[in-house]
Order: structure tokens, then sequence, then C-alpha cells
């Protein structure tokens, strides 16, 4: 069993198409998961600034805030300008270049990650293996946590990790016979990092196979917290 | 006792399965403590349904008692299947109605049904092919059929409607493997139709044992419900010794 768990990837609010705990704490504390990287679900599927005001207010030490920044032109952007992004003092921001529809590697973007300097969480269904290449081909120190890699995809995803030690995996949607310890053995487990997606993905078995994987406790442990600490 | 209805040997072309093997398979299930799991071959799913059935037969008997073999049935080869179940360690049949091409009501498949062996069958919610509205019409016409519809219908939109189809056919009951599972959908699935109508699955090694049974061990359900969805329900409709 992992000493400290920390779930990369939470939701916290309402989301319209299901009904889902809007609170993750509760479930949390039912799986054994001490604290988690939450997104506000406004910033996904309303308005980000208004999504990242609620998920700012919260006052919990066991919920680690990961805002959503949209990069664009003034009057376009979220929040207005990225000063205010270093205002808010957080570890990681979030940025979904599908559904906010702005080019993750055109030149705003990349200059306000440049400037920012900080660790981006980003779901591969929100970008591709290509466009990675092309953002660390521009941004050489760039940190990626790549969100909800899956397991279709796990020949580009590797790739992906072979050419640059900038890119950190999400192991929750590993979900092919032995694929964590596939990438753990060819990548280190000091690249995955222990995350849910939860309440719209599955917690229950990526938490069970944290307990169950054929590693060693010191690789497990990283998986569990440690890695995402490094990261962040 | 945890009994896996749903498993895999071998390789699929659309992606990496890291570990195809048998031998991985029963080192997990040694590692997380379940008892058996049923299994097709992934080339018999594919193009040779014949042969991956002969391997995966091969496979049951190398390691007796672990693995029972769903022998897949292709309609456009009419696949030479055992009726004999317990002499050769075979649960039953696996259909694909998806990779096959081949609606699961279309008459090809009176064969199967005939042989009055359980079926477990590929769902798929709005696919032409295996939408559960078509588990329905199957079951009233064969209720004497044991029939696993896979996946609950595979995508969580559907899933309500996928036990709502099934509610009022005794013969079939909901299998719970699939990668857009949640343990909650599950604990909701329970709610809606009965524990006793949920079947533990995990589609290893296509995905991962371990995840797949984590969503029923740490599932929000009672014990007693567990006990049912894990392997008592699977055991009691495959007359399975305790």
């Amino acid at each position: 069993m992992p000493k400290l768990v920390i779930d990369a990837h939470r939701l916290i609010g309402p989301v319209p198409f299901d009904d889902l705990p809007s609170d993750p704490r509760a479930e949390m504390d039912r799986l054994g998961i001490d604290r988690a990287c939450v997104t506000h679900t406004l910033s996904l599927y309303s308005d980000a600034e208004a999504g990242n005001e609620a998920l700012l207010r919260l006052d919990d030490p066991r919920l680690i805030p990961v805002p959503v920044v949209v990069p664009g032109v003034p009057g376009a952007s979220a929040p207005a300008d990225l000063h205010q992004v270093l205002a808010w003092n957080v570890r990681m921001i979030r940025l979904c270049p599908e559904r906010h529809r702005f080019d993750l590697t055109g030149p705003i973007a990349l200059r306000w990650l440049a400037a920012l300097a900080l660790p981006v969480a980003i779901d591969l269904e929100e970008t591709s293996p290509a466009q990675l290449h092309t953002l660390f081909t521009r941004l050489p120190e760039q940190r990626v946590l790549l969100l909800n890699p899956g397991y279709r995809r796990l020949r580009a995803v590797a790739e992906l990790m072979a050419e640059t030690r900038r890119v950190w995996l999400e192991m929750g949607t590993v979900n092919t016979q032995g694929g964590v310890e596939w990438l753990a053995h060819r990548f280190g487990a000091d690249r995955l990092v222990f995350g849910t997606g939860a309440p719209i993905a599955d917690d229950c078995g990526p938490r069970f196979l944290l307990d169950h994987l054929a590693l060693e406790p010191s690789a497990v442990d990283l998986i569990a917290a440690g890695s995402l600490s490094g990261l962040l | 006792m945890i009994l896996d209805a749903h498993g895999h040997v071998g390789d699929w072309p659309d992606f990496l399965i890291p570990d195809p093997s048998a031998e991985g398979l029963v080192a997990t299930m040694d590692r997380i403590g379940v008892t058996a799991m049923g299994i097709s071959h992934l080339l018999a799913v594919g193009p040779d349904a014949e042969r991956g059935n002969r391997l995966a037969i091969e496979i049951a008997e190398r390691f007796p008692g672990r693995f029972g073999v769903w022998q897949v049935y292709n309609p456009h080869h009419r696949t030479p299947l055992s009726s004999v179940r317990a002499l050769d360690g075979i649960w039953g049949v696996k259909l694909h109605p998806d990779v096959h091409q081949c609606r699961l009501d279309d008459p090809l498949y009176e064969p199967v049904w005939d042989l009055g062996l359980p079926v477990l069958a590929h769902a798929q919610t709005d696919s032409p092919w295996s939408d559960p509205a078509q588990f329905a019409a199957v079951a009233a016409r064969r209720p004497e059929v044991p029939l696993l519809m896979g996946h609950t219908g595979l995508w969580p939109y559907g899933f309500a409607r996928a036990a709502r189809l099934a509610a009022d056919h005794p013969n079939v009951y909901l299998e719970t493997c699939g990668s857009k599972m949640t343990g909650r959908w599950i604990a909701r699935l329970v709610a809606m139709i009965g524990a006793d109508r949920v079947v533990f699955g995990s589609d290893a090694c296509f995905l991962d044992l371990r995840t797949g049974l984590g969503r029923i061990a740490l599932a929000p359900l009672t014990a007693p419900d567990r006990t049912l969805v894990q392997g008592a329900n699977l055991a009691r409709l495959l007359a399975l010794p305790p």
C-alpha cells in the first residue's frame, strides 16, 4: 500500500450530463486518497473564469487547485492577461485547446507558456502527440502532465515519452493488461502519476490497481504521489 | 469466489497489449484472488474462430480450473461448436456482432441459440449490430438461453437504458467490463435491476484485470451484493461447483 496517495486529476462541481457528486472529498475519504488536484467543472462546461474563481475560493489543503487558462488576444482570453495567472500562485494550470478552440502551438499560447513557466495538464483528447512534439520543439523546458492517455494510443504515447523527459503520464486510463508496468519499466515510475478523472471517469479501478501493481514499493510510492510532487 | 465472466488471450490489431499471455493472466489472478476467468482467444474473435477456439481450450487444459472457454461462433463461417460444457471446460458461446458485422438478432445465430449454452455477446449502445434492444428481442424469443450483455452496452449514456431493456428478461445479465464503466455505475445498475442480474467481467487481457475487479471491489455495494456480482451469480448460471 502506498504511503501517500494524490489524485492528479479530479473535478469539483456539477456536470451537465449526469448526476455525479459535485464535491470529491467524500469519495476521496472512502477510497483512501489523501489529496487531489482539482479543476472546477464550470471551467470546462461553462465559463472558465467563473470556474477558476470558484476553484480559487476553496480553502482546503487537501485540494490543489488547477485552474483553466485560455490563451488569446485581449478580449478572447481567460483570464484577461497572463499576469493574473501569476497572481493566482498555483502550481499547475490546465489547458483545453480543443474545447476552447485555441492553437496550443500558436504564438500566443507559446508566449503565455514561456512566461508562466508552470506545469500544464492537458487531456490527450484535447491535443495530439504530434502537436505535443511541436510544443516541446518550441518550448523544450515545458512540463506537461498528459491526462486521460487511455490505452489505445499506447504506441504513440510511448514514442512521445521516449522523445522528451518533460512529459508525465496520468495512469488512471492506462487500462490494458500490464500497461502501467510496461511504461514504468521503459520510462521509469517517476514519469507516471496516479490520477483518475473522477467523478466522470472511474476512480475505483485505478485506486485498486495502484494497490496491486507488480512493482517495487518505492516505484508504487512514486506513482501514488512522489512523481506528481516532483512535477509540481 | 471471484469469477471473471469476460476475458481474452492473445493480440489485437488496434493497439498494443503489453501482456497478452495466459501466464500473465494467471499471475494477476493469483495476485488479486480471482478463481477463474472465462476466455475467448482474440484470434477467434478475429478471423479464425475455429483455430482460436482450439487455442483457448488448450489454455484451459494447461491451467486446470483457472479458465473456462467461451467458444466463439462466427456466423459467416458456421464455426463448429462443442455442446458438452463441463467435459472440456467450456462455459458457453461468445458472439461479437460488431466484429463479425452480423446483428445479434440475425437468423444466422440460430444454431447458437439451439445449443442452449450460456452466451456472452458484445453489446454496444446505438450499434447497428449489438444495441441492447436486440438483446431484449433475442431474450424474449429464447428465454431458456442465459444471455450476458457484454459491457452493458459500453457507453455510459446507454447504461440505464440497457438495464431497463434487460429488466423484464430474467435470462439477461449485465456484464460490467469496459473502459467507460465506473464503480459508481455498477452500484447504480445493481440498484436498478438487482444484484442477482449483474456479473463481473474485466475484458482482460484487452483491459487490465485489476482495474476491472477494482470497480467491483471498491464500488459502493453491500457485502452480499458484492458477493453476488463478483462471482456467485456466474457460478449459479454456469452451475459451477461451489
